[in-house]
This record gives C-alpha cells, sequence and structure tokens, in this order.
C-alpha cells in the first residue's frame, strides 16, 4: 500500500469515528432530554396532585363553626352599624401590637353600639412554630371557644400569652389551661383543641382571606375599605379612632 | 472538543457552576414544598394572577424546582436544564421587577414563603435582583459550556470524568 493510499484509508476512518461519535452524542443528547422533560412534568404532577389532596382532606373533614358569621368565615361581636374586619394570625407579633394598641378602643366602640367586630382568625405562619403549625390549632381552638360563647375571651388570652415567633408554639396542653382561665371548661371544648376538630376550617378561613386579595396580618378593614397607616405600616390608634367616627358620620 | 492538550479548566468551573445552581433549585424548592397552601398565597401576593392560578403555580413550583436541582446534581442533559433554569430566573427577576415597578412591598418569595412583608420590614428588590441575575451567570456559563466533571452526561457520551 502507497503511503497516500493509506494516508487516505487512515482520513476514512478517522471521519467515520467521528460520525459514529457525533451520532452516539446526538442520541444521547435526545434521550437524556426526554427524561428530563419526562422528570420535570412528573414533579410537576406530583405537586399539582399534592395540592388537590391537600384541598380534598383539609374540604373533606371542614367541619363549620355554628358561630360563624360571613359566609361562616368570621366571629362576629357586637351589632353595631359599622363593620370592622381583622384578619389576624394567632403567631403574628403585629397583630399582637395592634391587639395592646387599640383592643380598648374597639371594645369601647363595641359598647357603644357603633361597630359590628368580626374577627377573622387566620393561619399564614405554621412555618414560624416549627411544624406544630400553633396559627393553625390556635385559629381552630378559638372556633371551639366561639362554639362556647367565649371568643373574645380566649382571643384575648391567647394574645396575652403569644409565644415567641419560630418557636414551637403553645402546647394544646397550654391552650386548654388558658381556656379554662377564662371559663372555657367544656369537655367539648377540650376534646375539639385535642382532635383539631376545626383545623380544616381554620385552612378555609385562610383561603377565603387569601382570595380577597389580602396578603399580610393584621389586615383591618371598615367598611369594606382597608385601613392601612402611612407607607403600608399599622394604623395608629389616632388613625383608627379617626376613620371609625368618620364612618360613623 | 477540546483540541489543546493542557489540562482542561472549563469542566471543573462549570461542574462548580452545575452543582452551585443544584444547590440554588434544591434549598428554593426545600423551603417552599413543606407549605405549599404557603407557597400559593406567595405567589398570589404579586398580584399577577387569581388566586386559583396562584395556588396551581405555588404548588407546582416547589417540585419544579427541586426536580430541576436533583437533574443539575447528576448531570442529566445539563444544556437543557440548564435553559429551562434560566427561563425560570428570568421570570421570578421580571416578578421580581413587576412587583418593584408597582410599588407592592413583598419578599420577593425565593428563599422562605414570602408574602407581604410587616410593617417596618424593608424590602430588598435590589439585592434579590442581583441574585438572581449571580444564579443566571450559573445557567450562562453551563449554557455555553455544558461539559462537566462528574455529570451522568460524561459518562453516557463515554468521557473521562
Amino acid at each position: 500500500m502507497s503511503k497516500g493510499s493509506r494516508d487516505r484509508a487512515d482520513k476514512a476512518r478517522r471521519i467515520v469515528e467521528q460520525q459514529k461519535a457525533a451520532e452516539k452524542r446526538r442520541k444521547v443528547t435526545l434521550w437524556t432530554s426526554v427524561a428530563v422533560v419526562a422528570v420535570l412534568i412528573i414533579a410537576g404532577l406530583i405537586g399539582y396532585t399534592t395540592l388537590s389532596k391537600q384541598d380534598s382532606a383539609s374540604t373533606g373533614a371542614l367541619v363549620t363553626p355554628s358561630a360563624a358569621a360571613d359566609e361562616g368565615t368570621a366571629f362576629a361581636v357586637g351589632t353595631g352599624p359599622i363593620t370592622v374586619d381583622i384578619y389576624e394570625d394567632f403567631m403574628c407579633p403585629i397583630c399582637n401590637r395592634f391587639e395592646q394598641q387599640s383592643g380598648a378602643t374597639l371594645k369601647s366602640y363595641l359598647t357603644s353600639n357603633k361597630i359590628t367586630l368580626r374577627y377573622h382568625p387566620v393561619s399564614i405562619l405554621d412555618g414560624a412554630s416549627n411544624g406544630t403549625k400553633y396559627s393553625t390549632r390556635a385559629a381552630g381552638a378559638s372556633a371551639a371557644a366561639a362554639e362556647d360563647g367565649k371568643f373574645t375571651e380566649f382571643h384575648d388570652v391567647l394574645y396575652a400569652n403569644q409565644p415567641e415567633e419560630n418557636s414551637d408554639g403553645l402546647s394544646n396542653a397550654k391552650i386548654i389551661e388558658l381556656a379554662k382561665s377564662v371559663g372555657l371548661t367544656s369537655d367539648n371544648f377540650a376534646n375539639a383543641v385535642n382532635s383539631g376538630t376545626y383545623e380544616a376550617w381554620a385552612t378555609k378561613v385562610t383561603e377565603t382571606f387569601a382570595s380577597r386579595g389580602y396578603t399580610g396580618t393584621p389586615t383591618i378593614v371598615i367598611n369594606g375599605k382597608q385601613l392601612v397607616g402611612p407607607g403600608d405600616t399599622l394604623p395608629t390608634d389616632a388613625l383608627l379612632t379617626q376613620t371609625l367616627d368618620k364612618a360613623a358620620g | 472538543m477540546e483540541t489543546t492538550t493542557r489540562p482542561a479548566v472549563w469542566p471543573w468551573i462549570s461542574t462548580l457552576a452545575r452543582l452551585g445552581l443544584a444547590a440554588v433549585w434544591l434549598i428554593a424548592g426545600a423551603t417552599k414544598v413543606d407549605d405549599l397552601a404557603e407557597s400559593a398565597r406567595a405567589v398570589h401576593a404579586y398580584q399577577l394572577m387569581s388566586y386559583d392560578a396562584a395556588k396551581v403555580v405555588g404548588g407546582v413550583q416547589p417540585f419544579l424546582e427541586i426536580a430541576l436541582g436533583l437533574l443539575l446534581l447528576i448531570g442529566l442533559s445539563t444544556r437543557l436544564t440548564a435553559a429551562i433554569s434560566a427561563v425560570l430566573l428570568v421570570i421570578f427577576i421580571a416578578g421580581i421587577v413587576w412587583a418593584w415597578s408597582q410599588g407592592l412591598r413583598i419578599d420577593c418569595g425565593c428563599f422562605s414563603s414570602g408574602g407581604e412583608l410587616g410593617a417596618g420590614r424593608d424590602t430588598e428588590y435590589g439585592l434579590d435582583i442581583l441574585r438572581d441575575l449571580g444564579f443566571l451567570a450559573l445557567s450562562g456559563i453551563l449554557l455555553w459550556r455544558p461539559r462537566s466533571r462528574f455529570s451522568i452526561d460524561g459518562v453516557l457520551m463515554g468521557e473521562s470524568s
């Protein structure tokens, strides 16, 4: 074989090898891409089914407290003409600050029968209690308290004993003990707390809150209009009083 | 195909980019996956879609992020996963820019479940965007030089790794 033809044979073999390698790369690229797309579709489906399962699980076990107003998502106190909706999370420190700041003001408006106060116990801070879902447990317990006619008392004692954010929250036993101190002594109440009777309901309240376009707590709504301080801050007590007086006309 | 004989540096840089981006997605997904309702509310806080749509996006997104993270971790079809990462990051950056331009006061919902900020907390849109641009750069490296060490791609291609 001449040198020239050997070179040509080498060259031909190299070209064939390169083509084979390119073909292999194409195949690998194709099949790995198919695998990636399949994995992502499966992951999406897992997410979707997890979501729908959670939805049906919560509606399946839904027990709406008979005392609830506003499509069964709030507890109304008083019968005054101005409607004040308060969306609160029992774990939320700013809600507690609002309660300390304006709780007395709201009570005086209730006493003079100027407002109807509707409490919406939402649970958006379940992630802030080390997995014990304190927000949901507390909101559910408040529904049980409402069934026994002591929502306000229970609400106040929970805020007075609010756990630190990112702690375990109050245990069910502690919640029941605090409830006893405000006269909630029924077995019904303790059972509802221990078996989480109203927890699915708390989730529903939170869904309603979110679907109304509210995102933070506390959200204070007076006659359908959200009240915020300047720069989206917590409204001061003065601003609250002013707004309520204006609404009263 | 490397034409030089000196040890290739790019596969190592790409390896770091790949593992870094994998960590980003895995952490981003893991912090959201335990509370899908919260994740949905975080999406809804951008006010870009109805609550029902936000619920689906918020529920599916964490799983997609984790899947993408795992795929990058094992290095399967690196160029495609990098491209998908880049598309998602561009969408996220657009979302943050939108929230910023609308004056929405939300936490971006990237590494926690987000939601609206309480009073007295500042938004950090600028930092959020810079961080996402950094992640976008990692995707860019992988799009440009997808070959990396310790990857399934490498094994399947029959490259020594």
